[in-house]
């Protein structure tokens, strides 16, 4: 039990934090990223050439991911959906440029990384034993801690601070906002930078734990859009929870229906099938709060 | 007594409907102007092509001497506009208290801006009351005072208020009213009031302009349009 509770909330604090980037686009600029898992590999592969190449520590590793994706998502949303959402006003527009950066995206991974799984150096040895009753590597706890100290940093971050708080308007009303001052080219570019930041420290996370490879991209996608739909789209509380709730069933899963076979997906796909058709809003759907 | 705006036979256009055919108004400092006419006549696209939200045509907008068309809405906000929109638009999940932070997002002195504040919440302690609680939960007249306190953080030097009487009940329509004078008095504010309820808007300005279908039809101080006849029959008819 404590092991299930465990394993969930280390799983589930990295979940969120994809999430919460996935959801903070959405919010803003009506957009759907395809593109977040790709963003995510992104990230592993950086923390990864950063570590495991250039033999720097890791919280370098983590910083440079998080730099290159917040440059890779600005850069997609001034020069490309900025441009796309001006001309078309049709919402497949921004679909279909998210799913073309996702592919270019996975080709710039296959040139530049390769097709090899990666992985760095554990970051800490050893192994912590609660009487057997909860078995966890200090490299997990630590990337939990991290994690779930990251999505309370970009809570308060949202809720405190002058930037977060612009966001959150501009998500509610735009038109208000603009008359708040509020400058819409600029905001929806931090906020994508943001979003596609979060995806790129997931991945540096993660990179010392289960390593990376290319092919990693589009389930984590699918896994994104899979936690906005429980917890609502464009809602930070929607994004955390959804988050923590599939982290928890897939450990759940992963220890009581091992047994048989690999049926965790299976099981939580038909358990969401039935959650959307009874609430299709999410839990928490409504605009950002 | 000089120029603040001027409004220079503006033409504004939305896909194919022409919602303004070259209208002309001025507004001087420290003066509170009213907008009447009916459903359509363009009172709000007048609000919107000064804030920089719809680009006009042709014409040309000049405040306080500078050109103001062309500038975008957030830099026109900096140059001391502020606006209350039509239909008052909350940030609904927001607080009280960061809907109007939110209003003084231009500025960055702190304690200045905690002065205002205070001064907001001293004018409307209902807002003092529910200030932790989500806006989309105030009654409409709560949501009217919170909108106009959000625009005055922003300390402007002109505040355009757009149907601030909309939906809200009679005897409320009095208090905001008042509250209007009061500000437009103690803050040295200049007011464009955009107004349905032609009685109350004639009552609290100096002077008005009637505005149909997209021109303007007749102006003038306030206290003579109240009798002019014309205005009787199309605007004050009715109501009492
Ligand atoms: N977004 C829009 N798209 C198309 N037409 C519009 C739009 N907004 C306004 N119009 C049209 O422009 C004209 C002027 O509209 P405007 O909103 O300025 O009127 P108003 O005087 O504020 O009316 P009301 O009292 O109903 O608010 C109307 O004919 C209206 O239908
Ligand atoms: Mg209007």
């Amino acid at each position: 039990m404590e092991q299930i509770l465990a394993n969930g909330l280390y799983l589930g604090a990295q979940y969120a934090l994809i999430a919460l980037g996935l959801t903070l686009i959405f919010s803003l600029m009506n957009v759907l990223n395809f593109a977040h898992g790709q963003m995510y590999v992104m990230g592993g592969f950086v923390t990864y050439t950063v570590v495991a190449q250039f033999g720097l520590p890791f919280i370098v590793g983590l910083l440079a991911s998080a730099v290159v994706l917040a440059v890779i998502g600005a850069v997609c949303e001034r020069f490309l959906f900025r441009t796309v959402i001006k001309r078309s006003k049709r919402e497949e527009s921004t679909m279909l440029l998210a799913a073309g950066i996702a592919f270019f995206l996975d080709a710039v991974i296959l040139l530049v990384f390769g097709e090899k799984q990666r992985g760095v150096p554990k970051i800490v040895d050893g192994v912590f034993n609660w009487d057997m009753r909860l078995i966890m590597p200090y490299d997990r706890i630590l990337i939990g801690a991290l994690a779930i100290a990251m999505v309370v940093g970009f809570i308060l971050f949202m809720q405190y601070s002058r930037t977060g708080r612009a966001m959150r308007a501009l998500a509610q009303d735009r038109m208000a906002a603009q008359l708040m001052g509020v400058d819409v080219d600029r905001y929806s570019m931090i906020g994508f930078a943001l979003g596609a930041m979060l995806a790129g420290i997931v991945g540096g996370l993660l990179v010392t734990i289960t390593g990376i490879n290319l092919g990693m991209g589009g389930p984590t996608s699918v896994k994104a859009f899979l936690m906005i739909m429980i917890g609502g789209a464009g809602v930070i509380s929607g994004a955390i929870a959804g988050g923590f709730i599939l982290g928890m069933m897939e450990s759940i899963g992963l220890t009581l229906l091992a047994a048989y076979g690999d049926v965790t997906y299976l099981a939580i796909f038909a358990t969401l099938l039935v959650f959307l058709a009874i609430r299709p809003q999410g839990l928490m759907g409504k605009p950002w709060g | 007594m000089g120029q603040m705006l001027n409004f220079d036979n503006v033409e504004l256009f939305y896909d194919h409907v022409y919602a303004l055919k070259g209208v002309s108004i001025d507004l001087n400092e420290g003066e509170t102007v009213a907008l009447i006419g009916a459903n359509g006549a363009g009172k709000s696209s007048i609000l919107r092509a000064i804030t920089g939200l719809r680009k006009i045509k042709s014409g040309r907008i000049d405040f306080m001497g500078e050109r103001l068309d062309g500038t975008a809405p957030a830099d026109i906000v900096r140059k001391g506009i502020a606006m209350v929109p039509e239909g008052r638009r909350v940030f609904p999940f927001m607080s009280v208290k960061d809907n109007l932070l939110m209003g003084a997002f231009t500025r960055s002195d702190k304690a200045d801006i905690a002065r205002t504040l205070d001064s907001i919440l001293t004018r409307f302690p209902r807002l003092k009351e529910r200030y932790n609680q989500q806006a989309g939960t105030l009654s409409g007249g709560e949501q009217q005072m919170m909108v106009i306190g959000r625009a005055l953080m922003a300390k402007p030097r002109l505040l355009l208020l757009d149907e601030p009487s909309l939906g809200i009940a009679p005897k409320l329509v009095q208090d905001i009213a008042r509250a209007i004078v009061a500000i437009s008095r103690d803050e040295k504010v200049s007011v464009l009031l955009v107004e349905q309820n032609s009685r109350m808007a004639l009552s609290i300005s100096n002077r008005a302009y009637a505005l149909s279908t997209g021109s303007v039809v007749l102006s003038g101080e306030s206290k003579a349009l109240m009798n002019d006849d014309r205005i009787k029959a199309a605007y004050l008819g009715g109501e009492v």
